[in-house]
């Protein structure tokens, strides 16, 4: 324990039952329970068996340095799974379907919790790929091989383009539909689609795929069964009534549920929490983007029902804190591995409250206030990730909820979406890949996100939101370069030095470039190359993912997949689209602006002391530098003139990308903007840019200004924002709205709690983001500005120089103020925070 | 319109976001010189009209192209500093323009009417959404009323809410010019002692009590302004006595002068290396901020019954008292899945 000054860090869960108290300190435990979810392996028996795959985990460069240890460990604990005999003659889906169903309900461990309401303990599984020895030969080329998927991605990322690599999750599977008809009515359907095909069909790969889904859609029948009777068994050793009587009810909800149509609230919880985990299950990832949808509409019927039959409010909000412990198990995983007990990142199994309805209307109702209290009292915790989405007929009582959740935490417990600019994108991505059938001025409202903030619909889509995620800065650097990287690469492990190849297109010495016209030109045609690369890398692990790694029992909950007896890894989903997420926009942007403005319109320095500046690392260079950093225009302050610059990026690089779509599943490519944390990475693979920024230095982050640019306060970063995504026009694509990047684009505004400090300030904060509603942008992410960030601005000041304190209306550079000063600024933020 | 063009003003900054300076979410002007020399101005860029060179020392690299660029000599380098002297520097903006820092800044520059309702007008959606608008503070706005009078019309005719921010001393027919367009009027009435205002602030206050008898019965008849707020700063071993807010009470009493709002604004110690950026040093340098208990009692001063309806308050920042705790190690700080924030670009 350290001594440290006050610092309301970290907010208090509160009014918590002993039981959710319990259950919460006891998953807080983490490695000291006796009880955790952490994968377990399981295979065929056969020697070329492997378990893991590292498709999936491309797009975390952090994991590359470990894939050959994780697929080995996870080989090497794997039990094995009796198979029947003729196993291996049966069509891969089927194996697959087959294999996870037998593992999960018959060899790996169920258990209750002391207390839990509901019932589905363990789900995170490495199950056996099931391939055949031919097919695992077929996999290792494609994927090993010299010119195979890990070498071509690790080339990639090494070079700074970015990553690819065909994920899991990032879906809303269509849960509502099993609550409203059960897994017996999806049975019901599948075998009714099965019958319809003509018999080659049905000998065919469609068949195969059909009677796989069936296999899957039996399984949470026959685990529900197993749970059932372990909550009996229970009852009979439990003394408590209280606690018996519960026991039985778990024992009768999964009796019925989720084989059956829902009921009760409590049935429909329980359904949708077996339904949720066994996509973990079967697609062996636990959680990333595995999103709910708008749990506050789907679940309101039975919830509902289960007030007027007379259901105490605060016990079906007791419910759902079981179910956010169970959300949470999915962390679990990997929780022997590294600090935090395995938790390096949110996982993003994301629920969405409130939003637009028919007609513009609002849909908030009593369930999204029971969820929104479920928050707040047990937060902070992770999961399941809120998006709490506004627009303009949102409730006054909404919105003072909202703030009320923010000032009483160190930043919000949610992300907020916003609809009319949501909608745009969604409506302008309907019209770019011909969904207009699927999505339509009736139906966008019921649009929810994934994982972060990623924009789709629910239950007929697979956008793969997080699949693509490239570097737009590279094509700045190519375009210095005549298509070369600007630093050779050195291999961090062996120091094997790469030698420099011409990579991108030849665009012409930037030397020779007289105006900047010529400079956008072939910054144009570098943008055409990077888009293309990345389109052609991701194709890599698509078409492996499509043939080699199929997820019936997802595909079981997708619209699409049945109809078309297509899995859903091979585009079997009605609206298939693949997402690239542009990284590094800001500092793009801000490059083009710096190379514009200094060599071409001021002409304070030659392009060839701009390119030897930047291949030194600014090194010698100090005042171009502090130039390119603190003279020029900059995206993020609402400058019309560089905020047109931001526009032609968003526009040069989204049109790129619209025109492609993949080889092997003929998905449609869309843009989005999320950085992850690829904008700190990257920093250190990227060479130094003309904004002024040093390699090894953070890139920015998503549709955010670079650090420091931000010096107009939160309305003008917000303007330049909604004006870069295409602002209002007449032929706004909803409404007036226009936007460009219909994933959604991932925006963060930390503000001084003195915005939010009394009543009245709360109110300003509210027309705040009434304001943001109509100037801004997809999504924004509100922190409160943070006593630590402070204290590190005191000890590396030259990185705060703009950072704006404003203590009752008086602006100051907190850098500029006297170390004591600052102290006493710290104190008072703690201050005003409690 | 055309006209409009050609009035030009002497601005110090365009602050958007202000949540201080009046109701809702605001764009605040400020004007550059004032009629007061309050010795504790938070401001003290705002006093002069002139434009002044200022030096911030956390910005500068130490490269020395000012010095080598400045026509007069002004510039020298001393151990680390810059250091200007004001009394050969013209303001001229050479070494402002070769600074590729940022570090030197002229404080004030020229604009024209276009200029500042283009800025302001971007914010728009905010003010509607929050009752907010724009307000023209200073120095003292009043010093260039023909530009604030254009300005706040060109407002109205946007159907913004208009502030002016006044220190109550005024040039002769500049209220008229700019009351028409003005929908709240932020008053200050600093002291309520002549001679201890005089002390303070370089003027007697009778005219600006004067001034404030004026404009509430123009008020009267006048469709704006429409709101008045009174505004005292509260400042340690100065302005911060009973007698001053009973006085000022007393005053707005017996005259039947009723504000809408009347704020203690309380002592800020923020500006210090704003008086050593212009080359001086602050009289309440070694001040803290009030106490709390202080603050409240002046507000229960201040209630003075004969003011009905005005709503009494104190605003800013008094002392904290801090506290040393423990922090709980157990618990794993959440981490953002989508984002990193509040962390350096430099490690």
């Amino acid at each position: 324990m350290e001594t440290i000054l006050q610092i309301q860090k970290i907010k208090e869960p509160k009014k918590l039952s002993k039981r959710i108290q319990w259950l919460r300190d006891y998953y807080f435990s983490g490695v000291d329970r006796k009880w955790n979810n952490e994968f377990t392996a399981w295979t065929t028996g056969t020697a070329w068996d492997i378990q893991y795959d590292e498709l999936t985990y491309y797009i975390v460069p952090e994991t590359y340095p470990f894939l050959e240890t994780f697929r080995a460990s996870m080989k090497q604990t794997a039990r094995k799974v009796k198979t029947p005999d003729d196993f291996f003659q049966w069509s891969l889906p089927e194996r697959k379907a087959w294999f996870v169903k037998e593992t999960m309900v018959n060899y790996v461990p169920k258990e209750i919790l002391p207390g839990d309401l509901i019932a589905g303990a363990r789900f995170n599984l490495m199950s056996s790929k099931c391939w055949t020895e031919q097919e695992a030969k077929a996999v290792n080329k494609l994927i090993y091989g010299k010119k195979g998927s890990r070498a071509e991605m690790k080339w990639f990322h090494d070079h700074g383009y970015g990553n690819s690599g065909a994920t899991s999750g990032h879906i809303i599977p269509g849960y509502d539909k099993v609550l409203k008809t059960g897994w017996k009515g999806i049975h019901a359907e599948l075998n009714a689609f099965y019958e319809k095909l003509t018999e080659t069909d049905q000998n065919g790969s469609k068949g195969a795929q059909l009677r796989a889904m069936m296999t899957a859609a039996t399984m949470p029948r026959e685990l529900a069964k197993k749970y059932s009777n372990i909550c009996e068994n229970k009852a009979k050793q439990e003394t408590d009534t209280g606690r018996k009587a519960e026991l039985l009810q778990m024992a009768e909800n999964l009796k019925k549920v989720p084989w059956e149509p829902v009921e009760t609230f409590w049935e429909a919880l329980q359904a949708l929490w077996l339904t949720h985990m066994l996509v973990m299950s079967d697609e062996n990832y636990p959680g990333p983007g595995v999103s709910f949808g708008r749990i506050d509409q789907y679940l309101l019927p039975y919830w509902q029902k289960s007030m007027s039959d007379g259901m105490d409010r605060e016990f079906g909000k007791e419910i759902l804190k079981t179910f956010w412990i169970h959300a949470n198990t999915a962390y679990d995983a990997m929780i022997r591995v590294g600090a935090n007990q395995g938790i390096t990142a949110g996982y993003g199994q994301l629920i969405t409250l409130s939003g637009m309805g028919p007609d513009g209307k609002d849909a908030t109702n009593d369930l999204t206030y029971a969820i929104l209290e479920v928050i707040d009292e047990m937060s902070p915790i992770l999961e399941p990730k809120p998006n709490v989405r506004l627009h303009r007929n949102s409730p006054e009582k909404l919105l003072n909820k909202v703030i009320d959740m923010i000032s009483g935490s160190q930043g919000a417990p949610f992300l907020l979406n916003f609809d009319e600019r949501s909608m745009a994108g969604m409506m302008r991505e309907a019209k770019k890949g011909n969904f207009e059938h699927l999505i339509n001025k009736n139906n966008v409202y019921d649009y929810a996100p994934v994982g972060c903030l990623e924009n789709t619909m629910a239950g007929n889509d697979r956008s793969g939101t997080v699949d693509n995620n490239l570097n737009l800065l590279k094509a700045v650097e190519l375009a210095l370069t005549n298509g070369k990287d600007m630093n050779q690469f050195v291999d961090p492990i062996t120091g094997k030095k790469e030698k420099i190849r011409q990579d991108g297109p030849k665009t012409g010495e930037a030397t020779q470039f007289k105006t900047w016209e010529e400079f956008k030109t072939a910054y144009i045609r570098q943008t055409e190359y990077i888009v293309k690369r990345i389109i052609d890398l991701y194709e890599k692990s698509e078409s492996i993912r499509a043939k080699y790694n199929p997820t019936p029992y997802l595909s079981c909950l997708v619209k699409g997949c049945a109809e078309k007896g297509m899995d859903v890894t091979q585009g079997g989903a009605e609206i298939s689209f693949t997402t690239v997420e542009a990284v590094t926009y800001a500092t793009t942007v801000d490059s083009l602006l710096a190379i514009k403005h200094l060599i071409f319109d001021k002409k304070l320095a030659t392009m060839e002391e701009l390119i030897k500046a930047l291949k030194n690392n600014w090194e010698g260079f100090e005042v171009l530098q502090a130039r390119a950093k603190y003279k020029t225009p900059k995206y993020g302050r609402d400058d019309d003139e560089a905020d047109a610059m931001g526009y032609f990026v968003m526009e040069t690089w989204t049109n790129e990308v619209w025109k492609y779509k993949t080889k092997s599943t003929n998905r449609q490519f869309r843009p989005g903007m999320l950085s992850w944390n690829y904008w700190v990475g990257d920093g250190y693979v990227m060479a130094a840019s003309a904004d002024g920024r040093k390699k090894g230095q953070f890139l920015s982050n998503a549709i955010c200004p670079t650090n420091g640019a931000d010096i107009n306060g939160p309305t003008s970063n917000t303007n330049s924002v909604g004006k870069v995504l295409g602002g209002r026009t007449e032929n706004g694509d909803w409404e007036d709205f226009v936007n460009l990047v219909p994933n959604g684009t991932s925006h963060t505004i930390t503000f001084n709690p003195s915005f939010i400090k009394d009543a009245e300030h709360k109110e300003k904060f509210k027309a705040f983001l009434k304001g943001y509603i109509e100037n801004g942008g997809t999504a924004l992410q509100i922190n409160i500005l943070d006593p630590d960030m402070l204290r590190d601005a005191q000890k590396h000041p030259q990185n705060y120089r703009h950072l704006l304190v404003r203590v009752t209306g008086y602006n100051a550079y907190f850098t500029a103020i006297g170390r004591e000063l600052q102290d006493e600024i710290i104190a008072r933020i703690s201050h005003e925070k409690m | 319109m055309a006209g409009s063009k050609t009035i030009n003003a002497r601005l110090l900054e365009i602050q958007r976001m202000s949540t201080e300076d009046g109701p809702g979410i605001r764009t605040t002007v400020f004007l550059k010189g004032c009629s007061l020399h309050c010795s504790w101005c938070h401001n003290p860029e705002s006093i002069s009209p002139k434009p002044q060179l200022q030096w911030l020392q956390a910005n500068c690299i130490g490269c020395q192209l000012c010095v080598a660029a400045c026509p007069n000599h002004t510039l020298s380098y001393i151990d680390e500093q810059i250091v200007i002297d004001r009394n050969i520097c013209e303001s001229c903006g050479i070494c402002v323009e070769e600074c590729p820092t940022g570090a030197l800044e002229i404080m004030g520059k020229e604009v024209t009417v276009d200029e500042v309702v283009h800025e302001v007008l971007k914010d728009k959606a905010y003010f509607e959404k929050s009752g907010g608008g724009i307000t023209v503070s200073g120095g003292e706005p009043t010093l260039q009323a023909d530009f604030v009078a254009e300005f706040l019309k060109r407002m109205k005719e946007n159907n913004i809410h208009t502030a002016l921010d006044t220190c109550g001393l005024a040039p002769a027919g500049a209220y008229e010019k700019v009351l028409p367009h003005t929908d709240l009027l932020l008053y200050d009435l600093k002291e309520i002692d002549s001679n201890r205002h005089k002390e303070f602030t370089g003027s007697s206050n009778e005219k600006i009590l004067n001034n404030l008898l004026t404009i509430y019965e123009w008020m009267n008849v006048h469709e704006l302004p429409k709101t008045l707020w009174i505004r005292t700063p509260i400042i340690p071993n100065t302005t911060d006595t009973e007698e001053n807010i009973a006085g000022i009470g007393k005053f707005l009493a017996e005259n039947n002068i009723h504000p809408d709002r009347w704020e203690l604004c309380a002592f800020n110690n923020l500006c210090n290396d704003k008086y050593l950026r212009l080359g001086t040093r602050w009289k309440f340098e070694k001040y803290d901020l009030l106490e709390e208990e202080k603050l409240d009692h002046l507000v229960a001063v201040a209630n003075n019954p004969g003011i009905n309806g005005a709503k009494i308050i104190w605003t800013g920042s008094a002392k904290t008292k801090e506290e040393i705790i423990s922090r709980n190690g157990n618990e794993p700080i959440p981490v953002d899945y989508c984002r990193i924030t509040g962390l350096p670009d430099d490690e």
